[in-house]
This record gives structure tokens, C-alpha cells and sequence, in this order.
């Protein structure tokens, strides 16, 4: 690099070279659909619902108002237990800003019972131990208080082992 | 079936508001730093290409046609011509302007450049090829950036 007149920049150096600096206002409002809309607001009535397909008879989860395998408008909204399995997980020694923590966040993906194969929704995992958690364990959703919901993913505080199960 | 049932709720549907941090620090390289430190002082410099003789402004540190270094700096002179012009009815946010303002793209004398800058003058007396020249702001407002040149005149 060094027959090149340039040089990379410090952030300090960059104030001292004529520059441009620009701020600008990114914002965005993302619309949920039906689908994911109907989802939302069933979670805050404490409620999984999934859209049914009468061709192909898979429950979609998280619901789809499209079947995407058979190219269909998805026909009947049905109500799902709040219990699964876990397929796939992570344990997390690092928080969301990318620090190291203590204790790890435990994640993955569960399957919801009553969906279909290949179907599941992303959340997070306690009550139980990093070597407890495996593929296959049987979790259930642990809920906020009804008061505390809003209508997210997150009305959900986490999945426990599912009582009997191991 | 239709594809989507009616609406009839639409205060059901919901959505999530986002705000993207995108702030940059963009600078302007060792040719562009030289002219603009240049322009603070009311001079506009160029680049010439030793071997194409083709000059350059903005100046350029590599010539492309020739893809040689540009190693010869001139000063050049003060004026230029009207290549192409917008007259300009709103601003940035789109609030109608009480007087419309004329922008152009002024090809330098004794350059193969120019600069896309304000012109002050009506824009019922613009005219592609008018002769044009910079009028830079007071020294002391001067911060080396291309908004040291005020506007171009007649």
C-alpha cells in the first residue's frame, strides 16, 4: 500500500481534514400484514394462533395468509397450545451489545405442538440449566402478566422445561 | 375465496416504527482536501494530466483516461460558462420558494470541469453559454467547503 499517496484515518484526524459530516433521518414504519397483525394481538390475549391450509392441511406458524407450496390463499385461522419442542438453540455468552456476560442467554427456536414440520418461533429459554437445554426437550411458554402485555413476541417472557417431560 | 378477506378493522393491523442510525463522516481525500483548503483562501485549483493535457475539476489525484498520477496543480481562472441549467420552484423539503432560484452547471475557463453551483442571476436572463463568474463569500465566513463560492454572476 505504501507506493499510494493514501493512509487510512483516525476518527481525530478525519475532524482535521475538510469533511462532511451527515446525520440523516432514517426512519421507517414496517406494516405487519394480516396475518402477522391477527398473530400479535392473539399473543396479548395470551393466545398462539396459526393459519390452516386445506390443500396441503399444514398449520402454519407463525400464521401466513399464503400457502407458499401451493399457491393458495391459507384458509382457517386455529388456536395452538403454548407448548412445544425445541429444534435447534444457542448459548449465548454474549448480550445483545456484543458484551460478555456471566450467565448465558439460552435461545432457539421451538416448535410449536399442533404446527406443522419445519415451523417454529425464535425465544429465549430459563428455568433450566445450559446443559439441560438439547434438541427434542419439551418447553412450555411462560407469559407476562396480562396487564403487561402489548402485543409482541416478547408478551412471552421465555419457555420452561414442560413439567414431566426430560 | 378472494385473496384477503375485507377489511373492515383496519385499526387491527399493526406496525412497528423504526429509526435506521446512518451518520457518516465522508472526507473529502488528498485532492479534494488541497482544493478546498485552497478555496478557503478564494482560489480555485485544478489538476492537469502531463500526458493527456486534460485538467481536471474538481481536481483528481489519477487521471482516467491515462490512469496516470496527476502530479501538476494550476490555478485557474475565476470564470466559466453556463452549460446547463434548472430553475428551481421548491426547496430541499419541498415548501414552494417566494423567488424561484436558477441552479447550473458551470463548465470552468481553462478546464475540462466545472461545478454544479447557484447562480444569481433571474432565470428569465439565463441562457446555455452566458459567461458566468464566482463570487466567494467574506474570508471570514469561509470554511472550506464549495458553499465558500456564494453563487456565480453575470
Amino acid at each position: 500500500m505504501e507506493k499510494y499517496p493514501g493512509k487510512p484515518l483516525s476518527s481525530k484526524e478525519m475532524e482535521e481534514v475538510t469533511h462532511e459530516k451527515w446525520d440523516p433521518a432514517v426512519k421507517y414504519a414496517w406494516s405487519c400484514g394480516e396475518a402477522m397483525s391477527r398473530f400479535l394481538n392473539e399473543l396479548k390475549k395470551g393466545k398462539l394462533v396459526g393459519r390452516k391450509c386445506h390443500k396441503c392441511r399444514r398449520v402454519i406458524f407463525p400464521p401466513k395468509m399464503f400457502c407458499e407450496t401451493c399457491f393458495r390463499p391459507t384458509d382457517e385461522w386455529v388456536y395452538l397450545p403454548d407448548t412445544g419442542t425445541v429444534m435447534t438453540y444457542s448459548v449465548s455468552y454474549l448480550d445483545m451489545d456484543a458484551n460478555r456476560i456471566e450467565e448465558p442467554i439460552l435461545v432457539g427456536v421451538i416448535a410449536i405442538d399442533g404446527a406443522s414440520e419445519n415451523m417454529g418461533i425464535m425465544h429465549y429459554f430459563e428455568e433450566m440449566k445450559p446443559e439441560d437445554l438439547t434438541f427434542g426437550l419439551k418447553v412450555k411458554a411462560v407469559w407476562k402478566p396480562e396487564k403487561e402485555r402489548t402485543g409482541a413476541v416478547t408478551d412471552i417472557k421465555y419457555f420452561k422445561p414442560l413439567e414431566g417431560s426430560k | 375465496m378472494t385473496f384477503v378477506d375485507r377489511i373492515e378493522r383496519p385499526e387491527d393491523f399493526r406496525h412497528w416504527v423504526g429509526d435506521m442510525e446512518a451518520q457518516y463522516v465522508y472526507t473529502s481525500g488528498i485532492a479534494g482536501d488541497k482544493f478546498f483548503t485552497e478555496l478557503k483562501k478564494g482560489k480555485i485549483l485544478a489538476t492537469k494530466c502531463a500526458k493527456c493535457g486534460k485538467v481536471f475539476l474538481p481536481p483528481r489525484m489519477y487521471c482516467e483516461d491515462c490512469f496516470c498520477e496527476l502530479t501538476e496543480w494550476i490555478e485557474v481562472p475565476n470564470k466559466g460558462i453556463v452549460e446547463t441549467f434548472t430553475v428551481v420552484h421548491v426547496d430541499r423539503d419541498e415548501n414552494p420558494l417566494e423567488t424561484p432560484e436558477v441552479r447550473a452547471f458551470i463548465r470552468m475557463e481553462g478546464t475540462d470541469g466545472g461545478f454544479v453551483h447557484k447562480l444569481n442571476i433571474p432565470p428569465e436572463s439565463v441562457e446555455i453559454g452566458i459567461p458566468v463568474k464566482a463570487v466567494f463569500k467574506k474570508e471570514k465566513e469561509r470554511e472550506g467547503r464549495i458553499t465558500d463560492i456564494q453563487y456565480f454572476v453575470k
